[in-house]
């Protein structure tokens, strides 16, 4: 089966799908062979350049690993090519006898990073409820979510990227914005050049780190305290926006008596970054509002008090002033598009999917369930079962906390259909493994709420036999009998048309601009005229909202698990998740040149606690949590670049799954994300581990 | 003439163009040692990039006995002859930044070609601290930041970097 391009000379003009930054490519085709990828010029997300991973995406297209036919697994654990339309019918048959005997609760959809989000998203969530189940679950259990709930629960929106290039000041905590989000170094740069400051808070130090005009490692999880140790001075000052309080917020008193306790020695004790650089940091906040940008990264939502800490650095913007204006908390406008997703009304008068009861606000304000909370379900463990699962470009047994219990989980299924371009770990479970699409091949909708711009994305070629998600659940939907409603389009291109309707653009227009349009012009202080998509129709310093489910209702700092109870069994806090540039999760590790330069799992570690273990640099240590272990080489790091006592690890690694190590169980009580932050570990070097091989047993004198 | 230029004000050490070069290297088969460096002193927080500047006088292409190094007619680019090239390493000695170099596994002077007229390290400079163009725009470039400054920055007294973190 060989590929196909839509040209067979010449150029198209699309947009990257490598990372979901969706920057402007174009293509270069010659004699049917696409041979090479350049920047897209006109969009002002990535102006003109790309990146690395960008650049290579022709060889995750033609990578020779990619599955291209339906797998079926066969009672020895071996794996058959089958027809699509018996996978199909197999697939939708075993569906429907769960749903006889179990409900069709008794089956979710899981849909990962890898395909995409938006319409992607859509297609999920209206199969998945049009079966009859509520259980849709994603990749945004353990990612983005806890940001987003955070910021809505204060402002009612989140967009999460602010104009930088318009800041005086740049406050980054926990994020590494030149390799996770590349765009944003062209806004950085701008911003520096017109003197703009930065301010970088994290415990690794990255490149960006060394740009920057204060640079601070604080003890993970505990940047809360430095949240509120800024707001006390800011209020202090009395510098803060006080017509803006006035006007446009509610609970002011209660947060002004509650920073009062953190005073700049406090957030010392708390946090480790010394008290004369709080100051500091407050006061170059009181010097350049309202143009201040504060920016999060993953690094604070996957801790114990994640979404309160992020409520609170939210809390810290709007008291600066800083709500809807450029670089600030930017509310965008959306474009006006047809549902997809059925809507939010329907969806809650419904039965609610697993994990709504226990976090009812991730349920509330995203109508999904909680992944962590399935495994239980799939194991049994939960209110009725979960048998069937369809997961579409998602890799939990690598990137979902608790390796082993998800892989027992996912075996216990009685059907697990896995949708994906390779053969990774947790498709190596499935009992049905599907080809998915690159997004070289598929033509959607995407909006960018930054610019307010639309694009539509060029099918640039096809392999034959790999059909896109929409024919996926179109297939599925019709052989279970919902299709002729849920999935009444016959191609992708139907789906675009209907979903442009309530606008005024036609697939034409976005098919003459690849660059984009913009759908409506940037506006900002909306919150002035129009109000808030809050309870409350204002910014919520305190919200009613969570006082009515239990919980403190201004986002109290609590600390995390590690300083209040310090363990002696597990000395080090791991922390996994800080990006790598070539990889995005548990993607692109197949890709040969990647491997240049990404050659090996390791863990960074502080060379005195280094030397204090005796490890050396490349040698291989075994780290352990209370649930599992894994062996990995150790990298010693350069003293400035860990903070003591804080290791790390890449969360993606398929062949040490550093998850194996991290908690599903701990979660944050208002996202329900797992704590993987600040996982409690130990660390041995390889030769203590000799006695748990059985050969060796009673002879430890002989190995040591 | 055209050159691969930094701005070094706009690094933030990404190593994007690096790791452009280090893949562009390996598939002329010619190893995986990049020709543009990025060098990130963790001591003193400074990042700094740097490639062949192609110089007008290049020191490398006079020390050259062997005749292995000559300018491309059409880039003007200083390139290397593999196969005239003996591995001697004068070029090296010659240039006083350090931008050429031997390639590690057979031994021959590599340096920035300019990837024949489109460097690819400049489609991936998100942060656009690499252009490909005259050395003249980059000192257009300073200028403009200069004067952009004089407005703002040179009001507010600059905040020294220090270590900021107890223990």
């Amino acid at each position: 089966m060989k590929e196909r391009t839509v040209v067979s000379n010449g150029t198209v003009k699309t947009l990257c799908r490598m990372c979901n930054t969706r920057c402007s490519i174009d293509v270069v085709v010659q004699d049917g062979i696409m041979t090479d990828i350049l920047p897209g010029r006109g969009n002002p997300v990535n102006d003109g350049r790309i990146c690395p991973r960008g650049k290579t995406a022709l060889e995750h297209f033609y990578h020779r690993e990619r599955i291209r036919r339906p797998l079926k697994r066969m009672s020895d654990g071996s794996f058959i090519a089958i027809d699509r339309e018996q996978a199909l019918d197999e697939i939708a048959a075993c569906m429907a006898d769960l749903k006889a005997g179990y409900g069709a609760r008794s089956v979710g959809v899981w849909k990962g990073e890898g395909v995409g989000f938006l319409q992607q998203e859509g297609y999920v969530r209206r199969f998945i409820h049009g079966f009859g189940s509520p259980n849709y679950f994603s990749n945004d259990s353990s990612c983005f979510n806890g940001r987003y709930l955070g910021n809505r629960l204060v402002t009612g929106f989140w967009n999460p990227y602010p104009h930088f290039a318009a800041a005086r000041l740049i406050l980054l905590l926990g994020s590494n914005p030149p390799v996770c989000h590349p765009p944003f170094m062209k806004e950085f740069a701008d911003a520096r050049s017109k003197g703009a400051r930065l301010v970088v808070i994290d415990p690794r130090l990255n490149p960006i780190g060394c740009w920057a005009d204060i640079f601070a490692q604080p003890r993970p999880g505990t940047d809360g305290a430095l949240a509120w140790g800024l707001i006390h001075l800011l209020i202090k000052s009395g510098r803060y926006d006080r017509d803006f309080v006035d006007r446009f917020t509610v609970g002011f008193e209660k947060i002004a008596a509650y920073a009062e306790r953190f005073t700049p020695a406090v957030v010392e004790a708390e946090s480790g970054i010394y008290a004369d650089v709080v100051r500091t940091i407050a006061d170059m906040l009181i010097e350049c509002l309202p143009k201040v940008s504060i920016y999060m990264g993953t690094g604070l939502e996957h801790h114990e008090n994640g979404v309160n800490n992020i409520r609170a650095i939210t809390i810290l913007s709007c008291l600066c002033g800083a709500l809807d204006i450029d670089c600030g908390l930017y509310w965008p406008e959306k474009m006006p598009l047809a549902d997809l997703s059925p809507r939010r009304e329907q969806l809650l008068s419904g039965p609610r999917p697993i994990g709504a009861d226990r976090f009812p606000v991730l349920y509330d304000f995203t109508g999904e369930g909680h992944t962590m909370t399935a495994m239980d379900y799939m194991l049994g463990l939960g209110e009725y079962p979960l048998k069937g699962l369809l997961i579409t470009a998602a890799n939990p047994v690598v990137t979902h906390p608790d390796t082993l219990k998800v892989e027992r989980a996912l075996q216990n299924l009685d059907l697990l259909v896995v949708n994906d371009f390779f053969l990774t770990r947790t498709a190596r479970l499935a009992h049905y493994i599907l080809p998915a699409e690159t997004f070289l091949e598929r033509s959607e909708i995407h909006c960018n709420i930054k610019y307010h711009r639309v694009y539509l994305t060029r099918k640039v070629a096809e392999i034959p036999g790999i059909h896109n998600e929409y024919r996926l659940w179109h297939d599925l939907a019709h052989r279970l009998g919902f299709g002729e409603e849920s999935f009444p389009w016959e191609t992708e291109d139907d789906v675009n048309q209907y979903l442009l309707a309530p606008s005024e653009l036609s697939l034409e227009d976005l098919e003459a601009h690849p660059e984009g349009i913009v759908y409506q012009p940037v506006r900002f202080r909306k919150h002035e005229t129009t109000p808030l998509p809050t309870p409350s129709g204002k910014v919520e310093f305190a919200s009613r909202y969570l006082k009515a489910l239990g919980f403190p209702e201004i986002p109290e700092y609590i600390q995390p698990l590690h300083i209040r109870e310090h363990s002696e069994e597990y000395p080090f806090l791991l922390t996994t998740g800080a990006r790598m540039t070539l990889f995005y999760h548990s993607r692109h590790q197949n890709i040969a040149k990647f491997r240049l330069i990404h050659t090996r799992a390791e863990v960074e570690i502080h060379p005195d606690d280094a030397a204090g273990l005796g490890i050396a640099d490349g040698e291989t240590v075994c780290l352990t949590s209370r649930l599992g272990s894994i062996e990995v080489a150790a990298r010693i790091v350069h003293r400035a670049e860990l903070r003591r006592g804080v290791v790390e690890v890449y969360h993606g690694w398929e062949d040490h799954p550093a998850n194996i190590l991290t908690f599903g169980d701990v979660n944050d009580p208002i996202s329900g994300f797992p704590l993987l932050k600040a996982v409690p570990v130990r660390i041995e070097k390889k030769s203590f581990q000799l006695d748990f091989r059985p050969e060796a047993s009673g002879r430890e004198d002989d190995l040591i | 003439m055209k050159v691969v230029y930094v701005d070094v004000n706009r690094c933030l050490g990404c190593m994007s163009c690096q790791r452009v070069c280090i893949f562009h290297q390996a598939r002329k088969c010619n190893g995986q040692t990049p020709n543009i460096w990025v060098s990130v002193d963790m001591d003193r927080r400074k990042i700094f990039t740097s490639t062949c500047l192609q110089c007008r006088s290049a020191a490398c292409l006079k020390a050259c006995p062997v005749g292995a190094l000559s300018r491309d007619p059409e880039t003007q680019a200083v390139v290397v002859n593999e196969r005239v090239c003996v591995g001697c390493g004068v070029c090296v000695i010659a240039c006083p930044f350090g931008n050429i170099n031997m390639e590690p596994r057979i031994r021959v002077a590599a340096k920035c070609d300019l990837c024949g007229g489109s460097p690819e390290c400049v489609q991936v400079c998100m942060a656009q601290a690499l252009h490909f163009g005259d050395l003249n725009e980059l000192a257009e470039i300073k200028r403009r930041q200069v004067r952009d400054k004089s407005r703002t920055t040179f009001l507010i007294r600059a905040v020294e970097k220090k270590d900021v973190t107890s223990e």
